[in-house]
């Protein structure tokens, strides 16, 4: 790698240095009302092919490693035909006893997540899914484990995305099954994209390591019931205040590969229902396409464990917003504190 | 001397890891650890020109970078203007031929970068600040380093007949 000069710079070198650190702060301090058509017309001119390989990549390498998952899915799902008859009548008399309507194939897009390098990667990405698919700014982003992020700005092939993990990134959160809200943010300080903080809950709220926290749907911008995270214990307490509690994140944006970005149409509805009480495992996406859409469905099962709701279950658009606080918490959630 | 020959060669090689970082580099796992081969090319062409052109085309490649992390704009063009720039000046320093000292080099240029563009750009501090410096950084520093000494060794011929 050594070269043939061994001269050290000139008086250009150097000068042509101070102006390029001075064209690099100027960049920087650039506000970011312009930073951002900047860089969406670099991304859609000389990114555009690269990314679009690395688009190309990152599926190929997707749908490889899903190869297996897949056979084991066509194997399983060989198995369960044989009962789908029965279930299928099973599930026609339960809905019509709950009343739902028919499963909804739209208000949302499946992308990948294209990771770049450097240490800005986690804090925002560039997914591989922009204006042409219907992704909108302030699109909420989430994978099958829960929420990643939200849609900061949006090119006609592709998007970027704050990540939880960013300090400018608040989520409106409730503790399942109760009452109790706050705000959701990453921990400052912490290791990046490690933990997360709910803070500002009622002082007289004490939550159990273990309790599930999801979007509250306050505020208009991520529907109700996506996972957050769980409680891991208490951070601080502002005596006869508010406690700030550690999460544990449900997600973490280096391990995402494929994301499910909702219209923000869909902000008013509740999703709770389709992640289930438990956290699906981090190898539980699967994104197929048909005639009607895209769907993501939880990967196929492993032998011998329950099978999971799919993510293609939202009820209808023009179904009431549930906001009213859920009934009594249970004794599990929460305690009074002393 | 460098003939139009070797430039070409060298100009593949460059362009060989521009496209092996977009399209590689997906497959390589956890994307904070894997190695940055626009990096890895710009310092092969920094050392290999003058200072000047090092900060020059380190200032368009981190603008470039900056594009797809626009939160923190203009903070990779402030390191890569940096690092270009002191690989041109450090050529003099850094010319054994010896695959150690230029993986050294390498990562210790992953490294800078990293630390001034996370210093920059202001989006980190306390402990996730120090985790991103003194854990992160390194790792991915590591693998940038590796990077470089497989390219080295795949390519010596012709990067060493562009020295002559």
């Amino acid at each position: 790698m050594a070269t043939g000069s061994n001269r050290y710079a000139t008086r250009a070198d150097t000068a042509v240095l101070a102006a390029c650190v001075v064209v690099s702060l100027v960049v920087l301090a650039l506000p970011a009302g312009l930073k951002d058509p900047i860089a969406g017309a670099l991304r859609r001119t000389v990114l555009y092919p690269v990314l679009a390989v690395q688009r190309r990549t990152a599926r190929s390498a997707e749908e490889r490693e899903r190869l297996t998952a897949v056979r084991a899915e066509r194997d399983s799902l060989a198995l369960e035909t044989t009962l789908l008859p029965e279930l299928r009548g099973e599930n026609a008399r339960l809905r019509a006893l709950l009343a739902l309507g028919g499963r909804l194939g739209h208000g949302f897009v499946t992308g990948e997540v294209l990771h770049q390098t450097g240490v800005a990667d986690g804090l925002t990405m560039v997914l591989s899914v922009g204006r042409r698919d219907g992704v909108e700014p302030y699109s909420p982003v989430l994978t099958a484990r829960g929420l990643l992020g939200l849609v900061r700005t949006v090119d006609a092939r592709t998007s970027i995305a704050l990540a939880w993990t960013h300090p400018d990134f608040r989520a409106s959160a409730v503790v399942e099954g109760t009452a109790v809200y706050g705000i959701v943010r990453s921990q400052p300080g912490g290791r990046s994209g490690e933990l997360m903080e709910l803070v500002g809950v009622p002082y007289r709220e004490q939550l159990l390591p273990g309790t599930r926290v999801v979007t509250s749907g306050l505020g208009g911008v991520f529907p109700r019931g996506i996972p957050l995270g769980t409680v891991q214990g208490t951070l601080t307490e502002a005596t006869g205040w508010e406690r700030t509690y550690v999460l544990r994140p449900a997600v973490h944006p280096a391990e995402a590969g494929h994301v499910v970005v909702i219209s923000p149409a869909r902000a008013a509805d509740t999703v709770a229902a389709v992640f289930g009480s438990g956290l699906p495992g981090p190898d539980s996406v699967l994104v197929v396409s048909d005639s009607t859409g895209v769907r993501l469905l939880p990967a196929p099962p492993a032998p011998r464990r329950r099978p999971r709701p799919r993510l293609d279950t939202f009820p209808p658009a023009a179904e009431p917003r549930q906001q009213e606080p859920p009934g009594p918490p249970p004794a599990s959630a929460r305690r009074p504190a002393p | 001397m460098r003939t139009p020959g070797a430039q070409v060669r060298v100009a593949l090689v460059l362009s060989l890891l521009v496209v092996a970082h977009f399209a590689l580099r997906p497959r390589l796992g956890d994307p904070r650890l894997t190695p940055d081969f626009v990096l890895v090319a710009l310092l092969f062409l920094a050392i290999r020109v003058r200072p000047a052109w090092g900060a020059v085309v380190g200032l368009l490649v981190g603008i470039v970078s900056d594009a797809v992390s626009p939160s923190a704009f203009g903070a990779a063009a402030l390191a890569l203007t940096i690092v270009g720039y002191s690989a041109g000046w450090l050529k003099a320093v850094v010319f054994a031929d010896n695959l150690l000292v230029n993986a050294f080099f390498v990562f210790t240029a992953a490294w800078a970068r990293d630390a001034i563009q996370v210093l920059v750009a202001r989006q980190l501090r306390g402990g996730a600040l120090a985790w991103q410096l003194l854990a992160l950084s390194p790792l991915a520093a590591l693998t940038t380093a590796i990077a470089a000494v497989v390219t080295l060794v795949l390519f010596r011929g012709w990067l060493r007949q562009a020295e002559a």
